[in-house]
């Protein structure tokens, strides 16, 4: 069938672009390229909950900053390598997953919302406020990439690292999306009370992927941390939470492929505007708006919708 | 004669966040919307006190205009763009956040970054000498403004048709609507209103709290912290939750003050452990 | 708890993408759109040869020290235009990113004023935060950078962990703003003071170098707070504020400047304690107009005041009035400065910069008249210029900054030379908190 060779190459394609990317741009734009990437976990994390359980969060950069800050604190204050930072972080991420889903589940839509927000607010507090422990505002400068056997201080060797890490999650979330369980997420997104007659118990389920979408972020949180080699508060803030949520939105929820590009997206976009003027504010303000109004569904809604209206008579 | 100024000094600014936290809670009270351009209201009227007290050096016409001026801002932006969406939350609220970027961004064009108080009028400046200390005027004239704000919603609350109406929307929109109340004017006024409480909060704070970029998010998430206390939707639970906040920051900043920033996170955090909905919040 | 269903956004999406078949036409339109993308722009963004110099400019432009930023970055432009933006026959070239004030986005642009625009110095930073992440790029990838902004934090010229052979700094170090102030106190009859000292690094810093060099001459610090930074409400701290005191010494950088100066007012407390403000943050020009006669008489230190009567500054202050309209404070002085520092230096490498250490012998060695007055370099890249006690007071009719006392050659040490400041046993960061404590502050090795 076409339609699977199609895909088949396309794929292909894909994968051999982003391997020969170094060899084809400035290592500027590889690393822009890392930061895309890394962000497109961050977004796909978010999708799991929003997307596919149907739980809009506005403070999942907590679960990205605090893997983030584990990463740092191991690396500075204890003196630990790569090999324990990293899963420490995952860990740690988990764990305030687990805290947060905790506290926030029992509410829905606004209040879920709010306390989601709030309580990464507290994080947040913390971070900036625990001068002794986490710096403070002056962030954590310093973290050394780890060496898991090559070195990965340089920006060609740190992007193969990050792709094939969010490769690898990539591949994960999908299996998950595509599992029993991920069909089970999508019923709960459609309806709880028609879930909870079935005989699911909701609630467990979207404990699950609340706490599997922290684990991704907390990846993608680490993953930062030795990209940029620094950690500071602004990882936790509303903002970075703010704009996981457009890419998700601004992508298409509920699709995994749409987050990622989403995310592109914000990170280039960022990166160009702020170059011409210091309204990036403005522009990603004005995305929100014209995104929701226009095209609540994302760009993979609106190419879809473009097909499907080609096909039709 | 000390505690005395730290009890005054906790209401006082418990009072500034009631105006803030009122408006918050009223909107989605009604029209279960998280306003997150609460924020701009704030600032950017705010800001246009600044404007008019600079033009005309009138304290009473600063108020006015800005307090005029967001409400109309509040209720074209729910009319014509909020109202879309109507009962959808999670674009109401993405919304909003798209308009708190915007205005955050205009407001630092228009009036530049730099930290700004509006002067307080003369009538008010000076300190009420306190024993060994004294107690600005101003603060006391805040917290005097703030009771009769929230008599004033109240006896709106309880003793006037339109608050009637009011409460029945918030109770059950539908069946509001089936008797008859016009329950999108209804809307539109009470965001008008609540925008409006945000600025005059704005107008008020200046003086002493100054106007600067970024005031915005701050005044946001305090009177989140607020409504998550009192409870969304209700205006006692905004009073209560404002001046218990209001206290709980000046206390801990004066006998704690390794952890001024958590005390106002404090309250919060327990409050959603013990009590999700707030004090006196509805399920 | 809502009874209305909530139609989860977007969700009608997924009727359409769960089919495997619309999902691949998807990806293959993303596909391709890529691909054309990156092999049309690949050439692109190929680096292009020049006999301009580059000069990569880091400021924040947006977020809370943006007026800082635009200030700093007035000045630096004042100094290149008025050279032509020329310099050893190479003509000169900006490029100005904004950090927003965060490390991170300082880093990112950083980076691409170098990989991606070729610039081959750096400078400006007005965060500390930034600076120090900055300053780990420049020692790593070897490039030159000279901080010309507020970024004041001592450790980056002193010797130590972040020693970076690449970096100069033209604008001041926390102490030495701070140390010269407990000097001028003592000798104006103060023994104790009580500080109020913003809670970061920064705030630290300073206040540390103050109490260190007070107690050194037998004064006391009998109370410190400190008040986060971004605080709103003051109140507190000044109800709690030790009467007995000579003095209240102040460092609140930003908007705490501005608010604290008015609540202070608004307490009552103006006429019973005199205010030393560190680095002039309360009486920064533009917070004058606003604060009015309750600004009068407050005490500054600072390595500028715009009231100083020096043929250089009375050029620079009379152009950047022309230019923006105010007067100026710290950052456009610091800017000009910065600025001049980087193109003096190239003139002594005659526009080669590709010996990166002889550039940085040039840039170490740059000595120069400035509106702030004389400036030389240390061996380690840092400023020795002079610091001014100013005073609130009237001019025509004005608030203004006036300098009422002078202290020359301040380096980063003073007023310990560095083998004596090398011999106290607790850093700053150890310190906070035990400002009060006078045989800790002064304990040696």
């Amino acid at each position: 069938m076409t339609g699977r060779i199609g895909s088949i190459v396309v794929c292909v394609v894909f994968v051999a672009l982003m391997l020969a990317l170094p060899h084809m741009v400035r290592p500027y734009y590889v690393g822009l390229a890392t930061k895309m990437i890394i962000f497109a976990l961050f977004a796909m994390s978010l999708d799991l909950l929003l997307g596919y359980t149907g739980l809009a969060s506005l403070g999942h950069a907590a679960f990205f900053g605090v893997a983030a800050y584990a990463v740092a604190l191991l690396i500075l204050r204890a003196g630990v390598g790569g090999w324990i930072a990293f899963p420490a972080a995952l860990v740690a991420s988990t764990v305030t997953g687990a805290l947060v889903a905790v506290l926030a589940l029992r509410a829905r839509g606004s209040y879920f919302l709010m306390i989601t927000f709030a309580l990464a607010q507290v994080v947040w507090s913390v971070a900036f406020g625990w001068r002794s422990f986490t710096n403070g505002d002056d962030g954590m400068p310093g973290v050394a990439r780890p060496n898991f056997g090559w070195s990965l201080e340089g920006t060609d060797a740190f992007y193969y690292f990050v792709l094939a890490v969010v490769g690898c999650a990539a591949l994960l979330l999908l299996a998950i999306v595509k599992s029993p369980f991920g069909r089970a997420l999508r019923g709960i997104r459609e309806s709880e009370t028609r879930m909870q007659a079935l005989g699911y118990d909701v609630w467990r389920y979207q404990f699950v992927a609340f706490v599997l979408a922290a684990s991704f972020a907390g990846l993608a949180g680490a993953l930062y941390a030795y990209f940029n080699r620094f950690v500071g508060p602004e990882y936790l803030h509303v903002i970075q939470s703010a704009e996981a949520l457009i890419m998700v939105i601004l992508g298409g929820a509920g699709t995994l492929v749409g987050p990622a590009i989403g995310a592109a997206l914000i990170v280039f976009l960022e990166d160009y505007v702020s170059s011409l003027t210091q309204h990036w504010l403005l522009v990603l303000g004005s995305i929100y708006v014209l995104v929701t109004l226009f095209a609540p569904r994302g760009l993979v809604g609106l190419i879809v919708d473009y097909r499907q209206r080609r096909f039709e008579p | 004669m000390i505690w005395v100024i730290h009890v005054l000094n906790g209401i006082a600014i418990g009072m500034l966040l009631f105006l803030l936290a009122a408006g918050l809670s009223l909107i989605f009270g009604l029209m279960k919307i998280l306003n997150l351009t609460h924020g701009s209201f704030y600032l950017v009227g705010g800001y246009i006190g600044l404007t008019v007290m600079q033009r005309t050096g009138s304290f009473a016409l600063a108020l006015l205009a800005a307090a005029a001026a967001i409400a109309l801002l509040g209720a074209v932006i729910e009319r014509f763009v909020l109202r879309r969406f109507h009962l959808d939350e999670l674009p109401q609220t993405l919304l909003t956040f798209g308009f708190l970027f915007i205005f955050a961004d205009l407001s630092l064009w228009i009036w530049g970054g730099d930290p700004v108080m509006v002067r307080q009028p003369r009538i008010l400046a000076g300190s009420l000498p306190m024993g060994d200390y004294g107690y600005p005027i101003y603060r006391l004239f805040l917290i005097a403004v703030g009771l009769v704000v929230a008599g004033a919603l109240w006896w709106f609350q309880e003793h006037t048709r339109l608050g009637t109406m009011l409460r029945a929307g918030v109770d059950d929109a539908e069946i509001a609507r089936a008797l008859g109340i016009d329950v999108s004017l209804l809307f539109t006024l009470i965001f008008a209103v609540g925008a409006a409480l945000a600025a005059l909060g704005g107008v008020l704070a200046a003086p002493i709290l100054s106007l600067y970029p970024g005031a915005d998010f701050d005044a946001l998430i305090l009177a989140f912290v607020v409504v998550i206390v009192g409870g969304l939707g209700s205006l006692k639970g905004a009073l209560v939750g404002a001046l218990l906040v209001g206290l709980l920051d000046d206390f801990g900043k004066a006998f704690f003050p390794q952890f001024a920033l958590f005390t106002v996170f404090v309250p919060m955090a327990f409050i959603l452990v013990v009590r999700p909905t707030g004090l006196f919040g509805r399920r | 708890m809502t009874t209305t269903k909530t139609i989860p956004f977007g969700m009608t999406i997924a009727p359409y993408a769960a089919t495997s078949l619309a999902r691949r036409r998807v990806l293959r339109s993303i596909a391709t759109a890529g691909a054309v993308a990156l092999t049309l722009g690949a050439p692109g963004l190929a680096a292009q040869a020049d006999d301009t110099i580059k000069i990569g400019i880091l400021l924040p432009l947006s977020g809370n020290f943006a007026p800082n930023g635009q200030q700093a970055l007035t000045g630096m432009k004042m100094y290149f235009d008025e050279i032509g933006n020329t310099a050893a026959g190479h003509k000169l070239e900006l490029i100005v990113e904004d950090t927003q004030g965060k490390p991170d986005v300082g880093v990112t642009k950083a980076r691409k004023e170098v990989e991606r625009d070729g610039a081959q110095v750096l400078t400006g930073v007005v965060s500390s935060g930034v600076a120090l992440a900055v300053n780990d790029y420049s020692r790593e990838n070897k490039v030159p950078l000279v901080l010309s902004g507020d970024a004041g934090a001592d450790e980056l010229t002193m010797p130590g962990p972040l020693t970076n052979p690449y970096l100069i700094r033209t604008s001041q170090n926390g102490r030495s703003v701070s140390a010269p102030a407990a000097d001028w106190a003592y000798k104006k009859g103060w023994r104790k003071v009580t500080i109020i000292g913003s809670d970061y690094a920064g705030g630290v810093d300073t206040n540390h170098a103050f109490a260190q060099a007070f107690c050194a001459l037998g004064g006391k610090v009998i109370q410190e707070q400190w008040p986060p930074i971004g605080t709103s409400d003051f109140g507190p701290y000044l109800t709690n504020l030790d009467r007995t005191a000579d003095a209240v010494v102040t460092f609140e950088p930003g908007a705490d400047g501005l608010r604290f100066g008015q609540q202070f007012s608004e307490f009552g407390l103006k006429g019973k304690l005199p205010v030393l403000d560190i680095y002039g943050t309360i009486v920064y020009e533009p917070n004058l107009p606003q604060l009015g006669d309750g600004a009068l008489g407050i005490y500054s230190s600072l390595f500028y005041a715009a009231m100083l009567k020096t043929p250089e500054n009375d050029r620079f202050v009379a152009e950047l009035k022309k230019r923006t309209g105010n007067l100026p404070s710290n950052e456009g002085p610091n800017g000009y400065t910065g600025a001049r520092a980087i193109a003096d230096a190239i003139t002594a490498v005659k526009g080669d910069l590709t010996d990166t250490m002889k550039f940085m012998a040039a840039l170490k060695a740059v000595k120069f008249p400035s509106p702030k007055g004389d400036l030389s370099l240390d061996k380690y890249g840092q400023v020795i210029q002079s610091m001014f006690i100013r005073e609130v007071q009237k001019v025509d009719g004005q608030l203004a900054n006036v300098p009422i006392a002078t202290y020359a050659n301040i380096d980063q040490f003073w007023p310990f030379t560095e083998a004596e400041f090398a011999e106290y046993k607790y850093s700053y960061k150890e310190l906070k908190g035990s400002l009060t404590d006078c045989g800790k502050l002064l304990a040696k090795k």
